[in-house]
């Protein structure tokens, strides 16, 4: 049965008055949905009667039954937005919001939803729609944007912070290794004394590394798959959504693999070149 | 030599090291100025917006942004009642609605379509031609375009514009009217890309032929100097309780809550990530520097310094790396902002004049303060190594190895 999402905001002093208080004109109000957060906001339950109304003074208010709560899709259009709503069914709407005098505007709707045999047929369905019906806009739900995607602008911002980070990272690992060699200096003196030539050496630096980066990489790997759980639920709790802020996809940790690996060693190559290019003699601080 | 000059020393003994050390400090540094920027830059910028309308309380018919919410009835009647309020100086009644542009040679699009009762005061500059008349041609009404439509549909001052209205969905398809194009101007609102117009409350009433045309969008209201916008919002909830007022802080402070709420979470989340990233590479960084150094700290001991004097010259070297770190980190902070804020105004339906990232000198005074706080506690631990080292222990193992 077709039905339709209500703001109560939209119909004004809907639940100004307290189940009980209801005017029990109708012995059988029309059954309504309404979303968990309205139902907790105004304390109702299934079988409360509350009146709606088009006006926020209640003018033509009708009551109506709670027969059920049910949980918004989570939509992160709205991620802002109280999902203070409710679903009629498509006459009583109708006969709550159309005015006596504009008989027409009964047969008007918002939006028609389609669910076409072949998905990918869209883009061709809705061009074709739009061009035998002027004044209606089609597009397909998965479509392209006319616009910027504002996901996808906040992924490039994401993307922008985090390269940010990875410049202050890649710095503070470059500044560590150059102390790392530092500390080994005497080390590499005795090792090229012994016969170890620099292209061994480095190839040791260029093993530890790749341990070292990749022990790195796995730690930062689960300390973001331990924290998604605390930001999801964090902003799952402040905006009162089931939607998931925060997802470590296979994609983002081979990204990170690839990025952070590579990164480690060349640090630790650079900072042990930089030593390794002096003589034993300096090495050894003779 | 002083604790400043002893630490100097230390830092600039391995110029390579130091660099990059302060190099990452000013990196993250930036990044922590540029969060906190964020943090109530939409705020501040938004506020800017609404100030210089030139008005300072708005009555809706709910809490929600007014083109997300339900009209405003009898409008007229409202529009007298504020007007007939001693606390309110001046009143602009608004509707907004849509209109399709009808062009001869090239496909009709979409516009925002606004009609105003009442004076614009600066929601708009005139950037060609002149604005709305006081009285209008009633047989051909003026309308102001902004570039963005004026130069799609290839508009000057003076020109025809045809437009069909399409303020209400699934209303039957409307005649076009003609409009005189009296000016381009720049709404203060006007998002990149958007096109928008303006015209009399009439003439947008004759295009649009609503059901209730008598409804409104939103009254803006500019208070008395001497009653201020407090009082004005109090003397409206007490003649119209069944509409909404707000000045525009409370506005501000409601879309902190709602919308603006997303960067703020964002802007703590990563400004506590990057003050503790600060912490950890300060700290190593100095730890590291005094384990290298421990024959030194002692020999220093041994000569006599004080223990006082060791941490006074770790505290300076910290206060050097975080010092010269957080320096560089503010002009760099600034050229990563407006990146950043490029990135972010390129979202849909965002003022041209609304920024993300905004200067405040409030936002230096925390950075520092935050940043002077992580470089205390990131010296704690080496200052507690160097200030309990064994003397003849350490001196004994140097000499030894």
């Amino acid at each position: 049965m077709a039905s339709w999402s209500v703001l109560a905001a939209l119909l004004g002093a809907v639940l100004a008055a307290p189940p009980a208080a209801v005017d029990e004109q109708a012995s059988n109000p029309p059954g309504i949905l309404i979303s968990r957060q309205l139902a907790e906001a105004r304390g109702l339950g299934l079988g409360d009667v509350v009146r709606l109304g088009p006006q926020p003074a209640g003018e033509r208010a009708r009551p109506f039954r709670v027969t059920g709560v049910y949980e918004p899709v989570p939509d992160p259009f709205r991620l802002t937005a109280e999902r203070l709503e409710i679903r009629v069914h498509l006459p009583d709407l109708i006969e709550l919001t159309v005015a006596a005098d504009d008989p027409g505007a009964a047969e008007s709707v918002t939006r028609v939803n389609v669910a076409l045999r072949d998905p990918a047929d869209a883009d061709r369905f809705a061009g074709d729609l739009e061009a035998k019906l002027p004044g209606v806009s089609v597009w397909p739900s998965s479509g392209s944007w006319s616009g910027a995607d504002p996901f996808t602008v906040l992924e490039r911002f994401h993307v922008a912070v985090a390269s940010v980070t990875m410049i202050g990272s890649a710095a503070f690992l470059l500044s560590l290794m150059v102390m790392r060699s530092e500390e080994r200096r005497q080390n590499a003196g005795i090792l090229r004394l012994l016969g170890f030539t620099r292209p061994r050496i480095l190839l040791e630096v260029f093993l530890e590394g790749l341990l070292i980066a990749a022990a790195g990489t796995a730690f930062g790997l689960l300390l973001a798959v331990a924290v998604e759980g605390l930001f999801n639920r964090f902003f799952q709790w402040h905006y009162d959504t089931a939607l998931v802020f925060v997802h470590v996809t296979p994609g983002i940790a081979v990204k990170c693999v690839a990025i952070a690996v590579p990164l480690g060693i060349f640090a630790g190559v650079v900072a042990s070149w930089t030593l390794l290019r002096r003589d034993i003699m300096t090495l050894l601080r003779r | 030599m002083t604790s400043f000059g002893f630490a100097w020393r230390s830092l600039t003994r391995q110029p390579a090291r130091a660099l990059l050390g302060v190099t990452g400090v000013s990196v993250v540094g930036a990044l922590l100025f540029d969060m906190l920027l964020l943090s109530g830059g939409l705020a501040v910028s938004f506020r800017d917006l609404l100030d210089g309308l030139g008005f300072d309380v708005r009555v809706t018919a709910n809490q929600w942004v007014p083109s997300r919410g339900p009209l405003i009835g009898d409008g007229a009647g409202v529009l007298a009642k504020l007007r007939g309020l001693r606390e309110v100086q001046d009143v602009t009644l608004l509707r907004f609605g849509q209109a399709e542009v009808v062009l001869d040679d090239d496909p009709d699009f979409s516009a925002n379509f606004m009609g105003i009762r009442g004076r614009a005061r600066k929601s708009w500059t005139v950037i060609e031609g002149q604005d709305l008349p006081e009285q209008d041609d009633p047989s051909i009404p003026s309308i102001l375009v902004n570039r963005s439509l004026a130069d799609k549909a290839r508009l000057s001052a003076g020109d025809l514009l045809r437009l069909r209205g399409t303020c209400e969905p699934g209303a039957a398809a409307m005649p076009t009217t003609d409009f005189r194009v009296a000016g381009i101007v720049a709404f203060r609102f006007e998002a990149a890309g958007h096109h928008d117009s303006v015209t009399g409350l009439d003439a947008f009433l004759r295009a649009c032929e609503p059901r209730d045309p008598d409804a409104a969008t939103l009254f803006l209201v500019a208070s008395h100097a001497e009653a201020g916008p407090a009082a004005t919002v109090r003397a409206i909830r007490q003649a119209l309780p069944d509409l909404h007022a707000y000045t525009n802080q409370q506005f501000v402070d409601r879309m902190q809550v709602t919308d603006f709420s997303y960067f703020r979470q964002i802007s703590f989340a990563l400004s506590t990530i990057t003050l503790f990233f600060a912490f950890l590479l300060i700290a190593t960084l100095l730890t590291v520097s005094v384990n290298q150094r421990l024959g030194e700290v002692a020999a220093l001991r041994a000569l006599g310094f004080r223990r006082r004097r060791i941490i006074a010259d770790l505290l300076w070297e910290s206060a050097l790396f975080v010092g010269a770190g957080g320096l560089v980190a503010l002009p760099l902070g600034g050229l990563i902002a407006g990146r950043l804020d490029a990135i972010l105004r390129e979202m849909p339906g965002i003022p041209a004049g609304l920024h993300f990232f905004v200067f405040q000198p409030r936002v230096v005074a925390e950075y520092t303060v935050l940043l002077a706080v992580t470089g205390v506690l990131a010296a704690a631990y080496p200052i507690y190594l160097a200030a309990r080292l064994p003397i003849t222990a350490t001196l004994r193992r140097e000499v030894v190895s």
